[in-house]
């Protein structure tokens, strides 16, 4: 694997038991690149993000980690309802060997320490997304990888949300993130990845949120 | 007073039931917090249910003649937390296999093996002439006869399982909570939450051998039911889940000594009436 590569995916089959999502997916995730990962509801992003992630085991292929790289995982919101008794300090802090200060400064730095003693369950959705990723920050990766950051959040959070992942980018951080909002991802995002009728396309943003490609993409979709 | 500085004497005939009382009203409700968290309240009715199952289980191979009948206390109190421990960590792994292999409702699961364990462990008690009457004392939660050695056995299990609970509560949040981030960050998630079950079990086997299965699951889980509406932080949940046991214990310990009642179901009771009167509270807060 090339050392630039963190990520390699070589022939990959990703799904669960008796149910493959996606088959022979070949990919690279480069270090140093924003990439959105688009698709319809169904097409395979959550799923081939945590195979990604290692949350999922490949069903076939193989999927190759660079040996150095430390993944910072952002779950979507919905999934985190169990932990509505937590502030949100002891949300970031979980993942720490008990660096409260180390925590309070990741959450500094996403604009959520003044939610520090907070409960987690009485944000927002944007405060919480905030919170998510101050945590994923706190297991210091080199590697983002967000599920859907900026669902169901207003419109303006969202934009806050991007603008917080462009400062995190900013400082060689690796992004994959998958979004449903093809708008938010092509005024942020460098490559993009589309998942569609079980089939994987990869290129530059510009030219893969084209609006001749878009149109291709969704009348494949529509049938 | 009178009353209380008799209970609190330490020559006071009962001085083991009100031992045993706060040792299972201080632990239980810690490893109870984590069945409320993570949802599985069914699995904290059905586990002691299980588990006194188990020790009717114990004693019905006595009675068959499978196993020789133990005439000594203490034989008869090895093979009773036996049968429970081992019915009670495979009803576990039955559960979390069923889980894993993510097929139909887990509460209707689990509530099947509720109501066969409650019917299993009455059959298994009727048609057996060993252990029907020590038997039937601690399905009503009579708290009387402790000895010493049961005080301690009680203790030591308990200690056992409380220090890990303490110790390693970080790991055991991360499982209970998001264990899609333990997976990246390749923590031994397995290994986290068969350490956490397993403690769960060796508590409820233990808890169910000592005060009965209604007060086990009373003070699995009321407590933190209590304490969720007013604790901030995980440590504060845990400490007023505790507390509260335990006080809960300790007072229907007296009020059971004060008006002739059986203790197991006076401490459900008032454990009862503080959640509700705590859930008006925190209204009108």
């Amino acid at each position: 694997m090339h050392s630039d590569v963190l990520v390699q995916l070589e022939n990959v089959s990703v799904g669960y038991p008796r149910h493959v999502v996606l088959a022979g997916i070949t990919l690279g995730i480069r270090r140093g690149t924003f990439t959105g990962l688009l698709g319809s509801n169904g097409s395979g992003k959550s799923t081939l993000l945590k195979t990604i992630v290692g949350i999922i085991p490949p069903l076939e292929g193989k999927l190759t980690w660079n040996p150095e790289v430390r993944i910072g995982y952002v779950p979507q919101r919905d999934l985190l309802d169990s932990i509505y008794l937590l502030s949100s300090l002891e949300v970031v802090t979980m993942v720490t060997k008990g660096e409260k200060q180390w925590a309070l400064e990741c959450m500094e730095a996403t604009g959520s320490a003044n939610l520090a003693r907070k409960r987690f369950s009485q944000m927002s959705g944007g405060q919480k997304q905030r919170v998510l990723i101050a945590r994923a920050l706190a297991t210091r990766p080199e590697f983002l990888v967000l599920d859907e950051p900026t669902a169901g959040i207003d419109p303006g959070a969202a934009s806050a949300i991007m603008d917080l992942l462009d400062k995190i980018h900013e400082k060689r951080l690796t992004i994959l993130m998958v979004s449903h909002d093809l708008a938010l991802v092509r005024g942020h995002a460098e490559r993009v990845i589309w998942l569609h009728n079980g089939k994987l396309d990869e290129g530059p943003a510009n030219e893969m949120l084209s609006r001749e490609r878009v149109l291709e993409i969704f009348e494949l979709d529509l049938g | 007073m009178a009353m209380l500085r008799e209970i609190l004497d330490p020559n006071f005939l009962l001085r083991n039931s009100v031992h045993i009382s706060l040792l299972v009203g201080f632990a239980a409700p810690l490893v109870g917090m984590y069945l409320f968290l993570r949802r599985l309240v069914f699995m904290g009715v059905a586990l002691p249910q299980i588990s006194s199952c188990g020790i009717a289980f114990a004693f019905a191979l006595q009675g068959w003649g499978l196993l020789r009948h133990a005439h000594e206390t203490a034989g008869e109190r090895a093979l009773a937390l036996l049968g429970s421990t081992v019915f009670t960590l495979a009803a576990i792994a039955v559960f979390a296999a069923l889980e894993r292999r993510g097929r139909g409702s887990p509460e209707a699961r689990i509530g099947a093996f509720y109501v066969l364990a409650g019917a299993m462990s009455i059959l298994l008690l009727v048609k057996n002439p060993f252990g029907e009457h020590g038997m039937l004392d601690m399905l009503k939660g009579e708290i009387i006869a402790v000895s010493n050695g049961e005080l301690m056995f009680t203790a030591a299990i308990f200690l056992i399982v409380t220090v890990p609970i303490i110790a390693f509560r970080k790991h055991f949040l991360m499982v209970s909570f998001d264990r899609e981030m333990a997976l990246t960050l390749k923590k031994r998630v397995l290994f986290w939450d068969a350490l956490l079950f397993t403690l769960i079990g060796m508590t409820i086997s233990t808890s169910v051998l000592s005060v009965g299965p209604l007060v086990t699951f009373g003070f699995l889980l009321l407590p933190p039911l209590i304490a969720h509406q007013f604790a901030a932080t995980m440590r504060q949940f845990a400490l007023i889940s505790s507390a509260m046991g335990g006080l809960t214990a300790f007072t229907g310990f007296a009020l059971a000594y004060r008006w002739d009642l059986p203790v197991g179901a006076t401490d459900v009771a008032l454990l009862g009436a503080v959640l509700a009167v705590s859930f008006v509270l925190k209204k009108l807060l």
